[in-house]
């Protein structure tokens, strides 16, 4: 952290470098003219580009949404018409509902349950809940997906134990439908909703929780009417945007959903874009659109609810740490639920990749089947055209951080300290929000099929699409991050002199630094691995690894899938430990500062 | 084909046809060609694992020019090549398929080219418009888990597989092509007639097939799995492979058998025209025809039998329904709709 006597001096040199550098007094008052006009110059540079970025795929989309293919290309409705009047769009409209708020309250549930038993109570073994958390930021998740499906599937260890207890031939889990998709999509949320519920914990003020011990209320009585209460419309937040993921997931529809004969958008507007030739580009767009419209809506809902959300959040930030609850005897049992967590969300699925990798194709688990096994799927993996292929993904991931980070700094600054401009800034960064992965690559990829830049089939075109996706979070941290930084340090660089982009180099760059890098590993993590804004837009020469382990998957190398995508996880774990300390790291200090 | 500037290319294509007059030479010139292009992009429907793989291998040890693959299935395959093509920016060199070639040929993107192996492959082996030929045979059927179902006791024929004991414990593709779903209804339709057949498929629809969104491969591997005991449209000859390694699997010989081929051609703007070329007559020369025989897939060269004979219907003494890559283009779209309706 930069000291103040340190912060002092670099706000005096940078107005000395300034001032020194015109002799002449007419370049000097240029100079200084020019200065203010800086940062409008900087406001008109970023909305030309957010807007070049981020327009063009709405465009796109809801131009082919209205083109009639059938017809030459007429305009007309025809799309939306068929879309609208056909009953299944009614059911799998209803299935991406229900799925979506089950999925919610599952992984909310999980997350809730786990963060209240770290933060607030005596409870042994906490370590385990965020060892959990952290490895599953790193892991793609159709691995996760296949890893829960070995799991639980029908010839999976859970149901054969079933079997061998009961005697029956009957399964105990059916994960191949509706509660099976929400099970498992809520355990890829959980993780997260530990984290971010675990956060507003930490924030929420203790003194409301004491005050009720004090007054005699026991600890259950404490949980419902204080500390549930308080952290509610965070939860809700939070839940409507695991809500709002799910509507837009694409992994567990697809290996859960479909076996299950359970459609949903998702899955529906992938089949309209891939299962016949010529593809159906109207319907699969007029779906699109549809859906983007409702995405929109649980947007402005979720924007009401988090706004909410902070005005209870800001109410706290006391400095002493709450004293957590003792839960005598029962601390054992709430271990027990983060044991259970930790093998559930992260030994159990990891157990199974490892199990499956060394075999030539799937067992189940059984003496028997320990004489199969064998490195070769390691043999294989361990290829040049692998080591490639994680070059791709490192490329495009760093890529994809480093220029949403860069961005959305500069968007964050001008929209935090409203400069002119600030406020259409601001909006074009936080747009693509709307934009499900899925759709944002058929917009992308159209856009490149008829612009004439040569950046279709390259992993350009994925960079471009995954900047897309990413600004409305990297303007979350950057922002975020802003607005600890008080204006009055800038305005005294001002004040000795130093221009506005000066200032933002040496004065806020260096203060942001901790929050920006945490936005950059948070975007590496997620554009490492995923898979539905990529399936579309890689080319034989593109590869991303999560498109790769798709294909192994499709393509009946599951095996295979399980050996490359152990070592990639190991991998981006180590780098999800170090997301996670930087993360605390500025969390900190960013209290410190206040 | 890149021509230096001075020389209509024109001049130079006339050129190169009139050199196609003595073979061996037009070889030679096509193998420099080739190697100066260094690569070939090969889109195809092929399990990666068990066919591209060693195809390539042999491929690039001989030439030395690196062979690129992406998989999908013919229609995803189809879908893609359209879009690129249509926009002027094609990947692909070589593709394959069961039917794939058919809707790029009505576009206009495949290049009216045979090699020359092709010379001595029967009639019905290549296209007498010349657009593609065969690289080997299909014949799709159900396999079986055989440590789950006691040998006996699978389902032998269309009937047997409406018995309530196979209620939610078979599964198979949901493929667009003929190896899924849409496949299997076909075959169906076709042998039995489109009335009988889809009172045929109502009373299947009751057994509550799993779709799976991958290739048969995959479904067979769930079956191996033990996830579900029967896998309906599933390649014979993997059983075969799957087997040799120590699963619990085996094909059954359901009457009518479909039977397809799987069809190769070269992209007409392929960005590696020679390469393409050099890999398609690799591909189908013995040698190439040799690597599909030992990895255990049935070679479309009549003079390279397969490993195991009886997966053939003349040897294995089988009845097939056999469909030509436009058969089945032309009733993809009808079957994929029943199955819509019924089973999705």
């Amino acid at each position: 952290m930069t000291s103040s006597a340190e912060l002092a001096h670099e706000i005096r040199s940078a107005g000395r470098e300034q001032a020194a550098s015109p002799r002449d007094p007419t370049i000097a008052t240029l100079w200084s003219r020019l200065a203010a006009y800086q940062t409008l110059l900087l406001a008109a540079v970023l909305i030309v580009v957010l807007a070049a970025l981020v327009l063009p795929p709405f465009v796109f989309l809801l131009k082919a949404s209205v083109v009639d293919a059938q017809r030459g290309g007429e305009w007309s409705l025809a799309n939306f018409e068929a879309v609208l009047g056909s009953r299944r769009f009614l059911i799998t409209s209803a299935n991406s509902l229900v799925f979506a708020a089950g999925s919610a309250v599952v992984a909310l549930g999980i997350g809730w349950i786990t963060a209240w038993i770290v933060e607030r109570t005596n409870t042994p073994l906490k370590p385990l809940a965020y060892l959990t958390a952290i490895i599953s930021l790193g892991t793609p998740y159709i691995l996760y997906v296949t890893a829960w499906l070995l799991l639980f599937g029908k010839a999976g260890p859970i149901n054969q134990l079933y079997r061998t207890l009961t005697g029956t031939s009957d399964v105990l889990i059916n994960v191949y439908s509706m509660p099976g998709m929400i099970m498992v999509e809520g355990f890829l949320w959980s993780p997260l909703a530990f984290l971010l519920v675990g956060a507003t914990l930490r924030n929420a003020n203790p003194e409301l929780e004491e005050a009720a011990r004090v007054s005699g209320a026991s600890t259950w009585m404490t949980i419902r009417r204080v500390t549930l209460r308080l952290s509610l419309p965070s939860i809700l937040a939070l839940a409507m945007l695991v809500f709002i993921r799910a509507i837009e997931a694409f992994e567990v529809p697809a290996l859960v959903g479909l076996p299950g004969r359970i459609s949903v958008l998702t899955t529906d507007i992938y089949g309209n874009m891939v299962a016949q030739a010529p593809p159906d580009i109207g319907g699969a767009s007029a779906l699109s659109v549809l859906m983007l419209a409702l995405v929109l809506v649980l947007l402005a809902i979720y924007g009401r609810l988090s706004r909410h959300a902070e005005r209870f959040a800001t109410i706290t930030g006391k400095g002493f740490r709450p004293r957590p609850f003792d839960l005598g005897r029962l601390r054992y049992a709430a271990a027990g639920i983060l044991v259970l967590n930790f093998l559930l969300l992260l030994v159990l699925p990891i157990a199974m990749l490892a199990w499956v990798s060394l075999l030539p194709f799937y067992q189940p688990v059984s003496p028997a089947a320990l004489a199969l096994v064998t490195l070769d799927n390691y043999r294989t993996v361990f290829s040049p055209d692998h080591v490639g292929l994680i070059a791709n993904t490192l490329l495009v991931a760093v890529a994809t951080a480093t220029l949403a980070v860069a961005l959305t700094f500069l968007a964050a600054w001008l929209a935090v300290r409203r400069a002119p401009g600030g406020w259409l800034v601001e909006r074009l960064a936080t747009i693509p929000l709307v934009f499900p992965g899925l759709i944002l690559g058929i917009a992308v990829m159209q856009l490149f099929l008829h612009l004439p830049i040569p950046l279709y089939g390259t992993l350009g075109i994925l960079i471009w699409a995954f900047v897309i996706n990413y600004l409305p979070y990297g303007m979350r941290y950057s922002a975020a991050g802003m607005l600890q930084i008080h204006r009055e340090l800038e305005e005294s660089a001002e004040m000795c002199g130093a221009s506005p982009l000066m200032r933002l180099r040496r004065i806020v760059a260096p203060l942001l630094a901790p929050a920006l890098l945490a936005g950059w590993l948070f975007i590496f993590l997620m554009a490492a691995r995923v898979l539905s804004l990529a399936i579309l837009l890689s080319g034989p020469r593109s590869q991303t690894m999560a498109v790769t382990l798709f294909d192994l998957w499709t393509n009946g190398q599951g095996t295979e899938l399980a050996a490359l995508g152990l070592i990639w996880s190991m991998l981006m774990a180590m780098i999800a430990a170090v997301f996670y300390m930087l993360a605390r790291r500025s969390a900190a200090s960013a209290l410190a500062r206040t | 084909m890149r021509c230096p500037r001075w020389v209509p290319c024109s001049v130079v294509a006339v050129g190169l046809s009139l050199a196609a007059v003595s073979a061996r030479a037009a070889d030679a010139a096509l193998i420099d060609a080739a190697k100066k292009e260094g690569e070939v992009v090969w889109y195809t429907t092929q399990i990666i694992a068990q066919l591209v793989r060693p195809v390539s291998a042999a491929f690039e040890k001989k030439y030395g020019i690196k062979v690129r693959s992406t998989r999908a299935n013919s229609t995803e395959l189809s879908v893609k090549i359209i879009n690129e093509s249509r926009a002027g920016k094609p990947q692909s060199d070589v593709f394959d398929g069961t039917s794939t070639v058919v809707p790029l040929k009505k576009e206009g993107f495949v290049l009216q080219w045979l090699p020359d192996p092709a010379k001595a492959y029967p009639a019905q082996y290549k296209d007498p418009e010349g657009y593609w030929v065969a690289n080997n045979l299909f014949f799709l059927t159900p396999g079986f888990n055989t440590a789950l179902v006691p040998k006996g006791t699978e389902p032998r024929s269309y009937q047997a597989l409406l018995d309530p004991k196979w209620r939610g414990k078979i599964a198979w593709s949901t493929s667009p092509t003929s190896s899924g779903g849409p496949g299997f209804i076909g075959t169906v339709l076709t042998e039995m007639g489109n009335e009988s057949g889809v009172l045929y498929l109502r009373e299947l629809s009751k057994q509550r097939i799993a779709n799976i969104g991958s290739a048969a491969r995959e479904v067979l591997d769930q079956v191996i799995a033990g996830e579900y005991l029967l896998a309906l449209q599933i390649f014979n000859h993997h059983t075969v492979i799957s087997a040799k390694k120590g699963a619990p699997v085996e094909w059954i010989t359901m009457e009518p058998v479909t039977g397809t081929l799987s069809v190769i051609s070269v992209h007409k703007n392929a960005p590696h025209p020679n390469a393409a070329k050099l890999l398609v007559d690799f591909i189908t020369s013995s040698e190439g025809q040799n690597i599909f025989r030992d990895a255990e897939y049935l070679p479309a060269d009549p003079a390279v039998p397969a490993l195991t004979p009886s997966l053939k219907p003349d040897e294995g003494r089988f009845r097939t329904h056999f469909f030509t890559p436009e058969q089945t283009e032309d009733n993809i779209v009808a079957w994929k709709k029943v199955y819509d309706d019924l089973f999705r």
